[in-house]
């Protein structure tokens, strides 16, 4: 759930709940403040009565109107005094209903031992009618009261927490490979501030370290290079010194290979090095069909002396902006596993066309994890002498162009499905 | 062929001194740059064998320096970078080719005598070994002046050969001379193999000698004999 959706929503639930209270409250009150009125107009009329009572000894002239009605006895004898003030329903037989009146009922003497008692009821409905109206209007106002503040305390919040999303956005956007700073917006909220600062430096901290490691990566493999050619122009002299035995031809064969499969090795991690830090930045317009058939051409010999046919089904040129020099060995890579894992007398099937380049080639089921296989040193161990790159550098490259490839296998045809273009006008993001 | 090795690792310098001596060239080396421009100004070279990383300074401005006062000689770039830019921008100001550290001897030989053939004005389009003719320029190989039909990677691999002869000459490098070293094949030993004999077999079914011999598990050798 949004914060802003959460925060709403516990605002609403306590403000209902607050409301609600403060509602039932004020109406009580009200209801009280009303009878209370009531009781000390029905206590007054009540003294009024007595007053007369106990001065004149007669029971005063008033007409009892509707809603307001008094009875007075006069007793011959005594009476305790008592008093009370009550409610209750009295039918009335024209509008044929119950209606509410409130009503004190006192007793009391005077004079020697005559008591009377005195009844005077008055209708409430009217005042319930009050209060009614007064529920309605609180209750209008106590809602419209909630949505506005509702409203209001969204559109702030909203607004206060606007840094943080525009930070969260910025911050979500990060790439470590690019060289720009963060670049996040000031804002006048402290733990904002905070927040950003904590980020900025977080961020340039990493990108530092990145930038560090792949130096230090592509340094190092800079430095191999020169002692690995001393170590195989050494072993090129050694080797053509006369008299040399077996045995010694066969240290130095293991020595050689050692070395040259050093120098893969390196060779490999220097070209993703450089990928990664972008070396190869120079682009243009190349065609993936006519580099793909320049690339087949290489093997030529190979896919003749290994049986394999080659199937092209191209419908298109396959455009895409790229180095040109990394597009020949995405190609190569691709053309050269399709080559190695082959098997005798076996095919290659490439389809081009303006979205996809599919590479099908019949193989040996897969020995190690398909997940796996665009990973660097992940190799097949029936391949010892692979330095287990090759697709890590093809995805690498395909990486740092934004295109997608696929890997899948059924029935031991393995098909490579490199994506470069997407549906719709807008190629490729980089 | 007279060759200046301009290269500041003592070690690395000293191998292709010797190497470079054995196939019977005449060999000076310079450690820095300096001592290279002051060399390449007095005496005057076939081929210069040039690293780019130099201590004092950037192997391409010997490239600028020899080509302002226009002295003769090829000029082959050696690099532990193999940085695109750098290769580029030699090739430009002058240089005949680039070889990435490390590089085998093989390698390295037949690149030389390609830059020597090429800058020979005398046109020495045509190689000839015993009864083995080349015709560089239309890529014809003639033993006993009959023509055979070689494929490209067999008359690479016949180039290859008698630039390296006499020489152990190891699969890798033939795989890397054939190939490029951006391909990685790893079965491309049998590819190598099979080359090598359709090769002999053509030389030999117009009968010439056969000069390869195999060097069991590690490569193959030309040999004048």
């Amino acid at each position: 759930m949004k914060l802003l959706t959460k925060s709403t929503f516990y605002f609403l639930l306590l403000s209902i709940l607050v409301m609600f209270a403060g509602a039932v409250l004020l109406y009580l009150t009200i209801k009280k403040v009303i009878y209370r009125q009531i009781d000390e107009s029905l206590i007054t009329e009540k003294t009024i009565i007595e007053d007369q009572i106990r001065q004149t000894d007669t029971i005063p002239d008033f007409e009892g109107t509707f809603g307001h009605q008094i009875e007075v006895k006069l007793l011959n004898y005594h009476i305790d005094k008592v008093q009370a003030i009550k409610d209750t329903d009295i039918y009335d037989s024209k509008s044929d209903s119950f209606i509410p009146f409130r009503y004190i009922f006192s007793s009391g003497n005077y004079v020697g031992k005559k008591g009377f008692i005195i009844t005077i009821f008055q209708i409430i409905s009217e005042k319930n009618e009050l209060l009614h109206d007064i529920e309605v209007y609180m209750f209008s106002l106590f809602f419209s009261l909630l949505l506005i503040s509702i409203l209001i305390n969204y559109l702030i919040a909203r607004r206060l927490w606007r840094p943080f999303y525009d930070s969260v956005k910025i911050a979500g956007r990060f790439d470590i490979q690019s060289d720009k700073p963060l670049d996040l917006p000031e804002t006048d909220i402290k733990e904002f501030d905070q927040l950003n600062r904590v980020f900025d430096n977080m961020t340039s901290k990493m990108r530092n370290d990145y930038l560090n490691l792949k130096e230090f990566s592509e340094n190092a493999s800079h430095e191999i290079q020169t002692p690995l050619a001393v170590i195989r122009s050494k072993t090129d002299l050694l080797m053509q010194q006369k008299n040399l035995n077996k045995d010694s031809l066969s240290l130095i064969k293991s020595i050689n290979e050692s070395t040259t499969k050093l120098f893969k090795l390196n060779q490999g991690l220097l070209l993703i090095s450089k990928i990664e830090n972008q070396v190869f930045h120079e682009k243009k317009m190349v065609s993936l069909k006519q580099i793909t058939i320049k690339g087949l051409e290489n093997y030529k010999e190979i896919l003749q002396l290994k049986r394999i046919k080659v199937e092209m089904d191209v419908s298109d040129e396959a455009l895409v902006e790229m180095n040109e020099v990394l597009a020949e060995i995405m190609i190569s890579n691709l053309l050269s596993n399709a080559v190695r894992f082959n098997i005798d007398g076996g095919f290659i099937k490439c389809h081009i066309d303006k979205i996809f380049l599919i590479m099908k080639n019949a193989g040996l089921p897969l020995t190690i994890n398909p997940d796996d296989l665009f990973k660097r040193f992940h190799k097949s161990s029936n391949n010892p002498q692979s330095v287990g790159l090759g697709l890590s550098i093809v995805k690498e490259i395909t990486e740092s162009y934004g295109m997608k490839i696929f890997y899948s296998c059924h029935n031991d045809i393995h098909e490579i499905k490199l994506q470069y273009h997407y549906k719709g006008n807008s190629p490729w993001a980089f | 062929m007279k060759l200046l090795i301009v290269e500041d690792d003592r070690s690395l310098s000293r191998s292709i001194n010797d190497y470079l001596k054995m196939e019977g060239h005449i060999c000076e080396v310079a450690l820095t740059l300096n001592e290279a421009v002051q060399k390449a100004d007095i005496n005057k070279y076939d081929c210069v064998i040039l690293d780019i990383g130099l201590p004092d300074g950037n192997g391409l401005d010997l490239i600028r320096e020899m080509k302002s006062k226009k002295l003769t000689g090829g000029i082959l770039i050696l690099s532990a970078k193999s940085s695109l830019d750098d290769k580029l921008i030699g090739l430009k100001i002058g240089a005949d080719d680039y070889l990435t550290k490390p590089f085998h001897f093989a390698e390295l030989s037949a690149r030389i005598n390609s830059i020597h053939r090429r800058n020979n004005y005398l046109g020495l389009n045509e190689i000839t070994f015993n009864e083995i003719r080349i015709n560089t320029e239309d890529n014809q190989v003639y033993v006993h002046d009959k023509l055979i039909i070689l494929t490209k990677k067999e008359y690479d691999l016949l180039l290859f050969f008698i630039a390296n002869r006499n020489r152990i000459i190891t699969k890798e490098s033939i795989v890397e001379h054939l190939w490029g070293d951006n391909v990685i094949l790893t079965d491309s030993f049998d590819f190598v193999y099979t080359h090598v004999k359709n090769l002999r077999k053509k030389i030999v079914a117009s009968e010439g000698r056969n000069y390869i011999k195999c060097i069991y598990g590690f490569g193959y050798k030309f040999i004048d004999s």
